[in-house]
């Protein structure tokens, strides 16, 4: 249990008090609950963390698809400042990690401008008492469900961190403007290929990076969302996200699996 | 010396004498309701449970006038409404399956809505008891929105249900104030103050359903739910509402699952739905 | 074979004619059907059109005097705690249970039923599987149809029961799994209740949320007149269903309520609740505890 200043409200403070005396929550199904006791792991609570981030659309230009890199880091950063704090509370509760963890975007009346990232999930405490924090020295985070984090310990892995690479790009108007002469061709629209190409490279490389910081062995549930928000269609940011992974042990458990049919509708 | 084994009964004989027997007079009476699909009744009937009744519990609670107006912070009159009409209607739902001889509730369904004047909470589940009567204790009896497989896999596990916890808040969420600070500010910083005024209102919420889990003596609170969103009538007021079921320890310790693992052979299947001729 | 009742349209009576059979059954229904020795005979339907406008008292307007129930039904009256006001004051309320709603509801549906149960006999059907009911309102007219429909099946070398045929809601692999829980369908089971809400004074207060002058009524408090009705209207539609099942079992039951608002303060709250009346042909013996299993896909 840390006693440094963090960054949390003070209304957090008492809240986890209640956890570290014993009561623990948990957003994790009972299927869910049920297979993580299995694999020798107890929930401590239900942690979360949230950033309201001004995130106003910078100036581009119109004619050139690029990288829009001051959006970029506002995304990141305003993600980035919602997982610390939930790792921040996962580390208050004396937590091996946190698992099934989500993270989402609110946009309420004060426009698109600005918004509300929040990052939630479950902290769990490896029951045998030995420390599974990262090589950062901080709690793992990932966004397997109970179900994955089951199977993932089964084969000898251990998840790392929850790694996210991000890109918010704009995509040329003109490049359009060309399109329409081509309309009716099956032909391949270079400047859409090439900005789609670039941004979703960009997103996954930084994604990368991230794992390797944390000297993962590999990474899995390899995502990538594309959402627009509230810039219109011609800007997308791309998401990857993905649990960095490392191997702990050489044994694997998962021993054959049965094959069924099921006869439910 | 052991004779040849009885013969297995097909799925066929069973329905051939079920349907023979319903010329006779019927001769066990049971009176039993309920709302659970037949897999969640094997899943209990192999822990020796059983349901008993349908029940059900509402309860509406007023907001007073004025409260959901510009304002700043918590809307303490939605939140104590909120918690006292949830409370009401839950104490409904336990009187009547603690009359009709039950010892808790599953698969409760819950609907909680928030209008401008009032807050309305209706909660509809199965009473369900042990088979058997000497397995009966004399406990309070519980409600819970778990499934009868979740609850059947949460008893297999040593562990028992107490009750539903759950906690609201009710606050402002800064608007007038936003459009100013947004053009003073350079893009790509965190709006701290805000920042600050939601995470508290959630925390409030979490806490509140912890304080109740605590009230039942509870080890833990499982498959929580944490409902948030602005009010429909008043876009500027955002609720948070957290709910779960709170567990402890039945057995001495927690009894392991070892689940197998199964590979499906089947393909996705799209459903055919009679409902859709004539 | 019964001879063709008399209260089915003639084309029914063709389409039976006819031989081959139509079902409502999915594929997989189907095959679940012929594992348990039923087999479909024909798609059956009951269908009746009901108008009870002339049964309501709203034509009595909104606000004006409430019903003073005589029925014999549920009736609850709320005083006004204040002294006189003024004529607007609604010093009195009442919550009531409107009997006539229920019963030109009954009338509707059991005849619908019993043309679905006729058409069935008419095929010489053991039972009726996969029954869907639906009530379509005709908006504005005040009528209400009433449509069920099913598959009718027979079990070969059994003989079709004298009375009516059973009747259920399920169908395919949780039909088989009644079965094997050492259920049998008996019918399905269909009621509604109806009560009415006046508000007198401390409700409409509440609901619209001003204290005003008084604000020891018109504070922060449960809306004790509306959670009455909320509650007795589902006790109402249980205990009803609960009789009629004569010692058998509700399973699968459905309980939904509907509320209208016809102006302020002037509510109607309906309940229906549906589900299988079934009843044990053998003694309890549950099965073990499932397997459980991750799967991996």
């Amino acid at each position: 249990m840390t006693n440094e200043s963090n960054d949390l409200p003070q209304a957090t403070e008492h809240r986890l008090e209640e956890l570290e005396h014993g009561l623990f929550t948990s957003d994790l199904s009972v299927n869910e609950f049920l297979l993580i006791k299995e694999v020798g792991f107890h929930p401590v609570g239900f942690v979360m963390g949230s950033s309201i981030y001004h995130t106003g659309i910078q100036t581009r230009k119109w004619s050139q698809s690029q990288e829009l890199t001051k959006l970029t880091e506002a995304m990141y950063n305003a993600r980035e400042l919602a997982m610390t704090r939930m790792e921040e509370e996962a580390a208050e509760l004396g937590a091996d990690g946190v698992v099934g963890v989500r993270l989402d975007v609110n946009y309420y009346e004060w426009g698109k401008d600005a918004a509300e990232f929040i990052a939630v999930g479950t902290a769990v405490k490896a029951e045998d008492g030995i420390s599974r924090l990262n090589k950062l020295g901080k709690p793992f985070t990932s966004d397997l469900s109970g179900q994955d984090f089951w199977t993932l310990r089964q084969t000898g892995y251990m998840p790392q961190g929850l790694v996210m690479g991000t890109c918010v790009y704009h995509i040329a108007h003109r490049g359009l403007g060309q399109t329409l002469g081509t309309t009716g061709q099956n032909v391949e629209l270079p400047n859409f290929t090439q900005a789609l190409y670039e941004a979703r490279e960009l997103a996954m490389t930084r994604m990368q990076d991230e794992a390797t910081r944390l000297e993962a062995t590999g990474i899995v549930g390899v995502r990538l969302e594309e959402k627009s928000h509230q810039w219109g269609s011609h800007t997308i940011e791309f998401l990857a996200l993905g649990t960095a992974v490392t191997k702990t042990s050489d044994d694997v458990t998962l021993a054959k699996p049965t094959t069924i049919i099921s006869l439910d509708n | 010396m052991s004779g040849p084994p009885p013969p297995r009964t097909t799925l066929k004989d069973e329905v051939r004498r079920a349907l023979e027997s319903l010329a006779a007079t019927p001769t066990t009476a049971s009176g039993v309701t309920s709302d659970l699909s037949i897999d969640e009744e094997l899943n209990l009937h192999s822990i020796g449970w059983e349901p008993v009744a349908l029940v059900s519990g509402v309860s509406l609670h007023s907001i007073p006038f004025g409260y959901w107006n510009w304002g700043q912070g918590e809307i303490v009159a939605a939140s104590s409404a909120f918690a006292t009409a949830f409370t009401n209607a839950t104490a409904r739902l336990v009187r009547e399956a603690g009359s009709a001889g039950g010892h808790g509730v599953v698969g409760v369904h819950i609907e909680q809505t928030v209008h401008s004047t009032h807050v309305e909470v209706t909660l509809v589940g199965t009473a369900v008891r042990p088979v058997d009567p000497g397995a009966r204790l004399g406990r309070s009896v519980f409600a819970s929105d778990l499934s009868g497989r979740d609850f059947t896999m949460l008893m297999v596990a040593g562990w028992e249900p107490l009750g539903l916890a759950t906690g609201a808040s009710f606050v402002f969420a800064p608007r007038r104030s936003m459009g100013t600070v947004l053009q003073q500010q350079s893009q790509n910083v965190e709006l701290t103050n805000f920042t600050e005024a939601m995470y508290s209102a959630r925390e409030a919420a979490m806490q509140r359903m912890q304080e109740a889990a605590l009230e039942m003596q509870g080890t833990g609170v499982v498959d929580v739910k944490v409902m948030e969103g602005p009010m429909s009538f008043a876009k500027h007021a955002v609720g948070f509402i957290a709910l779960g079921t709170v567990v402890r320890l039945a057995k001495e310790s927690h009894q392991s699952i070892h689940p197998t693992t199964v590979v499906s052979l089947n393909d996705a299947s799209v459903a055919f739905d009679a409902q859709s001729l004539g | 074979m019964a001879d063709t009742p008399r209260d089915l349209p003639e084309a029914a009576t063709r389409r039976f004619a006819d031989g081959s059979f139509s079902s409502g059954l999915s594929v997989a229904d189907f095959a679940a059907c012929l594992d348990m020795g039923l087999e479909p005979v024909g798609l059956v339907q009951g269908f009746c059109a009901m108008q009870w406008g002339a049964f309501t008292m709203s034509g009595m307007g909104p606000g004006l005097n409430p019903f003073s129930g005589t029925q014999g039904g549920y009736v609850q009256n709320y005083q006004c705690p204040h002294g006189m006001v003024s004529n607007e004051h609604r010093s009195w309320g009442q919550n009531y249970q409107q009997n006539w709603i229920e019963d030109a509801w009954r009338t509707g549906f059991n005849n619908a039923y019993s043309r679905m149960m006729q058409e069935a006999q008419a095929l010489g059907a053991h039972g009726v599987i996969g029954v869907i009911d639906s009530e379509n309102p005709l908006a504005d007219t005040g009528v209400v149809e009433f449509h069920l429909r099913g598959t009718a099946v027979t079990l070969r070398d059994l003989q079709a029961p004298s009375e009516t045929p059973w009747s259920t809601f399920l169908a395919g692999q949780r039909l088989a799994k009644i079965f094997e829980a050492g259920y049998v369908p008996v019918s399905i089971v269909t009621s509604v209740a109806s009560v009415r809400v006046w508000a007198y004074c401390v409700t409409e207060y509440l609901m619209e949320g001003t204290g005003g002058l008084f604000s020891n009524y018109g504070g922060a408090a449960e809306i004790v007149q509306v959670v009455d009705a909320q509650n007795t209207v589902r006790d109402l539609v249980r205990s009803r269903v609960r009789s009629s099942l004569h010692g058998d079992a509700l399973h699968g039951a459905h309980l939904e309520v509907s509320v209208r608002e016809f102006a302020k303060g002037d509510l109607e709250l309906q309940s229906r609740l549906s589900g299988n009346r079934v009843r044990r042909f053998k003694d309890f013996d549950p099965l073990p505890v499932a397997r459980p299993t991750v799967r991996l896909s």
